[in-house]
């Protein structure tokens, strides 16, 4: 095995374990609202989300490959620049969870990229104008759009069925919410597994494995499919939790809205090529459920706390992003990444390990 | 400039296209849940004009809203 072949290899299980993350991380947007009102039972609902993010993942793969295009010169990226960024979007994901915020992972992929490119081929290798018009401008059109979409349909919705018995309504609400977080949970499977395909795509051709106009391997799409539906499956469950019961308490004709409202969001969104992040949409959609009801329904101290990661995840991922380059490029070859990695799964465990001990400290 | 910058019709196009999706839908099956909880009203006390205008209303609305979900699903197949 050569040394470039080891670097790749690296390159593509950091790949998964985002993909990975990234799945676990997203799961709460859609299956927070259906958790909450008891639209669905918890382990039935995230094996639900895996498997349509599983499904989402084959549909289409129109979106491959362009993951940090417009975003950064493509002639700096090379398979150790892909790698330092996916450490940087890792890290945030999993500080992130721990902290039980949504945030992008879609945003922190990007982050660290760029900052692994800044530090790699210095800032004539970052386009401004593509942060501004990929990620910053829509960042803040998402939860705002998404806001104002869950509002509006939540005021229509009481209006029609104010008076009428809370039962049937409840039951029928429910099932509405099975089928809109199904299309959320498609949705964010043909949007999100691309990313991981698309990077696992540029690290082989900038390893000179595939042609540039070659397809994406079926192995790459396959496993980046498994990857995200098993990170679903595992279930971020400290993010469902912020989801689904501290930014409102909702009914269940709140949490059709909400989802309806980041349904259509997407949809829109991906139909007509404007990209939007699917987590700032469903929070967005989740607080103008919330506020449409009742503006202090809404717990503005937990929103803040959501915003401020939105408002982080950029440069908090870039930073790490650029470091692990730093870092990485004191060793020759294959041994930086090795390091980075075996530290990353170790703090990974360690982690996990405080987290559980805490849950276990906690009497039930 | 931000105009150079950002897509702005795709932008106006997202917004419209998600208002109408997002509040039609939602809207849409709120009637059909209406329309249920009357059918079934009218029906256990027998006034039947009222069952059959509350049981349309009901399974008009539905096979909207599965076309609104079919319509998703075609977004997400057909996405460029």
């Amino acid at each position: 095995v050569s040394e470039s072949d080891l670097i790749l290899g690296i390159v593509v299980a950091t790949a998964l374990a985002f993909d990975f993350t990234n799945g676990f991380h997203d799961t709460a947007n859609v299956v927070a609202t259906s958790i909450s009102t008891r639209a669905m039972p918890p382990r039935i609902a995230v094996g639900y989300a895996a498997v349509l993010n599983f499904a989402g993942a084959f549909i289409s793969l129109a979106v491959a490959a362009t993951v940090a295009k417009d975003v950064v010169d493509a002639g700096a990226i090379t398979p150790t620049v892909i790698y330092a960024g996916l450490i940087g979007a890792i890290a945030w994901n999993l500080t992130t969870w721990y902290f039980g915020l949504p945030s992008s992972s879609s945003h922190a992929l990007i982050g660290g990229v760029v900052g692994s490119t800044f530090v790699a081929a210095g800032a004539d290798a970052i386009f401004g104008e593509g942060i501004l018009g990929k990620v910053l401008v829509p960042a803040l059109i998402a939860p705002v759009l998404a806001f104002v979409v869950g509002g509006i349909g939540i005021v229509a919705c009481y209006r029609i069925i104010g008076r009428q018995k809370p039962g049937p309504v409840t039951r029928g609400f429910r099932l509405g919410q099975i089928l809109s977080g199904g299309l959320l949970a498609l949705a964010h499977g043909t949007n999100d597994a691309q990313k991981t395909m698309g990077v696992i795509t540029l690290a082989l051709v900038a390893n000179g494995s595939i042609s540039a106009e070659a397809e994406v391997p079926t192995w790459v799409i396959v496993s980046a499919a498994s990857a995200i539906a098993l990170g679903t499956y595992t279930g971020g469950w400290r993010i469902i939790k912020t989801m689904g019961t501290k930014i409102i308490k909702m009914d269940s004709a709140q949490g059709f809205s909400a989802q309806g409202a980041g349904a259509a969001v997407i949809l829109a969104s991906s139909h007509f090529g404007y990209p939007l992040s699917t987590t700032q949409v469903i929070a967005g959609g989740v607080m103008g459920a919330g506020a449409g009801k009742r503006i202090s329904a809404v717990r503005w101290g937990v929103a803040g706390d959501i915003v401020s990661a939105w408002l982080l995840t950029l440069p908090a991922a870039a930073a790490i992003g650029g470091i692990t380059y730093a870092f990485v490029n004191l060793f020759p070859g294959a041994v930086g990444p090795l390091i980075v990695s075996a530290l990353g799964i170790g703090l990974v465990i360690y982690a996990f390990a405080r987290r559980m001990r805490k849950v276990e400290m906690v009497p039930a | 400039m931000i105009a150079t910058i950002v897509d702005t019709n795709a932008l106006w196009q997202t917004i419209a296209g998600a208002f109408v999706a997002g509040v039609g839908t939602t809207i849409v099956f709120s009637l059909a849940i209406l329309g249920a909880a009357r059918f079934s009203e009218a029906s256990r006390e027998g006034h039947r004009l009222h069952a059959t205008f509350f049981g349309a209303l009901m399974a008009i609305s539905l096979l909207l809203t599965a076309a609104a979900i079919v319509v998703g699903v075609i977004v997400m197949t057909t996405k460029s």
